[in-house]
């Protein structure tokens, strides 16, 4: 059976702006825009994700990401075009965090060759419920984009195999 | 001989959350040696206030990313003691299967990705894909069966669904519990073994370091207390959890955001090694002999130890869900509504031993069912005592050492606490290449 897309939801909601990527996962679930792919909201656990990738296809990781932009900021990058840093002292499940996660796959060969990481730069990340309005406003913007992605993905993919 | 020393770990790596390591030392009389933790409180209590029974369990779950089965079983337990709920044995044992799967997972995580590092010489684990491939591989593959057990019994391993007051939405259908029973004996049990094997020809690297102190776990005269029991000190005996508060008696220092806690001496210990040296009688014979075998006394007063005290827990845990299963299925699995009426509104005390520790949550509840008051004590706070007290004592034990040595056995200690300072924000640093 051909690999589905996956798309991914990293953060915590219970911290502010860590949570847009479950927000977003939640209404693309909802809205079911994307029929062709499955969805996994990885939380705290990013180390989970390892077991999740899909290997054969896309996938898209949504996640809050500090970036030194103004808030609000929706950045796509891939693996080639940014390196996260491997800082363990601020990331969560006792130390693993998303950049641990991309290095210990790509030394163990986990690492699939299509990911596409959606950074959004959070306004306030702090214990409360709840996205902070211009984060919220980025919502939209994020859904269309990964949206988009798909498409292109796709469509690349089937130019190739027929 | 006189010395001067100052070391200032700031951010110490490889442990959750934000602390540093500050020692100093002049002219060979030691000023200072503790933990300071510089994270901000997180005050989760005034977020509970006004909640209804139902989403207390589900806000508590999302305070750690590894704790948060531990949380979640602790709050629906101080719910359920509040309001009068009593829970079936089927949940019961489900809860303990969860247990034993978020145990595993947190003991596996902490052995081999934060500890064992310090051990092979390494500073991270990534070094050890290259030397060691396969010691990392069998680490991921009990890492995703322990997570498989959350996932099958409460819906999904972090943040869990299905587990509510009263019992469960959803229980696991007997085939994936036979499947599942399969998976620990015929994948779990060796990697354990494997597991075993790899910590036996590290165990001449942990420093043999000792300070006896009070030790405090949950026991139970049934079992290898993790879900419940009285709360009970190596110094003092057991009192029942609804005592909790003379067990903990937190204090505020200066150095550090998070309270501290002490009983009957300076400080106590909570954990692995607490409990191996509280109930080392309820485990199976095969795990005492491993542990015996690993370099573990009874008692133990090397806190270095605990991570080993970790690992004869992983089995601990894989067998314990094994018999869980099997006495689910022979029982037959119901399909039972969880008991979601109140007989009572008042307070109730919930209390776990989770990886780090005893965890206790205690809630007051008013007549429409919403929290006015709630108190959640986490194990690295009542550790924290415990540290400071190592670290007096270690320094002038190994003052002869170099200033990196000496660090990196102060970063070691810290560690093999297994510490979870902060919870989870899951954050990013991303640098672009220009």
């Amino acid at each position: 059976m051909e690999s589905k897309v996956k798309i991914i939801s990293v953060g915590n909601p219970l911290y502010g702006d860590d949570g847009i990527g479950k927000a977003v996962l939640d209404e693309l679930m909802q809205s079911n825009s994307i029929p062709s792919a499955n969805y996994y909201d990885a939380a705290t656990d990013a180390l989970s994700i390892l077991d999740e990738f899909e290997m054969d296809s896309l996938n898209i990781i949504v996640d809050a990401a500090k970036m030194g932009k103004a808030p609000g900021t929706v950045v796509h990058f891939k693996s080639k075009q940014a390196k996260t840093i491997i800082q363990w002292d601020h990331l969560s499940l006792h130390g693993f965090g998303l950049a641990e996660t991309f290095a210990l796959a790509k030394q163990l060969d986990k690492l699939p060759e299509k990911v596409v990481v959606v950074g959004v730069e959070p306004e306030s990340i702090g214990i409360s419920e709840g996205i902070s309005e211009t984060v919220i406003k980025t919502i939209p913007e994020i859904k269309k984009n990964i949206k988009l992605e798909v498409e292109s993905y796709e469509y690349t993919k089937n130019n190739i195999n027929h | 001989m006189k010395k001067d020393l100052n070391i200032n770990v700031h951010h110490l790596t490889r442990v959750e959350g934000h602390g540093n390591i500050v020692v100093n030392m002049k002219e060979g009389r030691l000023e200072k040696a503790r933990l300071e933790i510089v994270e901000a409180p997180r005050y989760f209590e005034a977020m509970l206030k006004g909640r209804s029974f139902h989403e207390a369990a589900i806000i508590t779950s999302r305070i750690c990313g590894i704790c948060s089965l531990g949380h979640q079983i602790t709050s629906l337990k101080a719910t359920e003691a509040a309001l009068g709920l009593d829970i079936s044995k089927q949940t019961l044992l489900l809860r303990k299967l969860l247990i034993d799967g978020a145990t595993m997972q947190s003991n596996v995580l902490h052995a081999y990705f934060l500890a064992a590092p310090d051990l092979l010489g390494a500073g991270s684990v990534f070094p050890l894909i290259k030397t060691h491939k396969e010691v990392v591989v069998r680490a991921l593959r009990m890492k995703k069966l322990a997570n498989d057990i959350g996932d099958i019994v409460s819906g999904r391993a972090v943040h869990p669904i299905t587990p509510v007051p009263g019992g469960f939405t959803k229980i696991p259908s007997e085939k994936e519990l036979i499947e599942f029973k399969r998976r620990l004996e015929e994948e779990a049990i060796p990697d354990v073994l494997e597991t075993v094997d790899t910590i036996k020809t590290l165990a001449s690297e942990i420093p043999p370091f000792t300070r006896e102190t009070e030790y405090i776990s949950l026991r139970n005269e049934n079992e290898y207390a993790f879900y419940g029991g009285d709360i009970c000190s190596s110094d003092t005996g057991c009192v029942p959890d609804t005592e909790y508060l003379s067990m903990t008696n937190e204090f505020v220092v200066k150095h550090s955001s998070s309270k501290h806690a002490k009983h009957n001496r300076s400080s106590f210990m909570v954990g692995a090694l607490a409990r191996w040296n509280n109930n080392y009688d309820k485990l199976d014979p095969k795990l005492k002999q491993i542990g015996l075998d690993l370099g573990l006394t009874t008692p133990c007063y090397n806190p270095y130890m605990n991570t080993v005290a970790q690992v004869v827990e992983v089995g601990h845990c894989v067998f314990e869900a094994i018999a869980i299963i099997d006495e689910l299925l022979s029982d037959g699995l119901k399909d039972e509504k969880p008991n979601q009426t109140p007989t009572r509104f008042g307070t109730g005390i919930g209390s776990t031993e989770v990886p780090r520790g005893i965890l206790y949550h205690e809630y007051t509840y008013d007549n429409q069912g919403r929290i006015v008051k709630a108190n959640c004590i986490i194990p690295t706070g009542q550790n924290l005592e415990n540290i400071d007290d190592d670290m007096v004592k270690l320094v002038p034990e190994i003052i002869t050492k170099s200033k990196e040595e000496i660090t990196l056995h102060l970063e070691m200690l810290v560690r093999a606490y297994d510490p979870c300072i902060s919870c989870s924000v899951h954050m990013v640093d991303v640098e672009f290449i220009e």
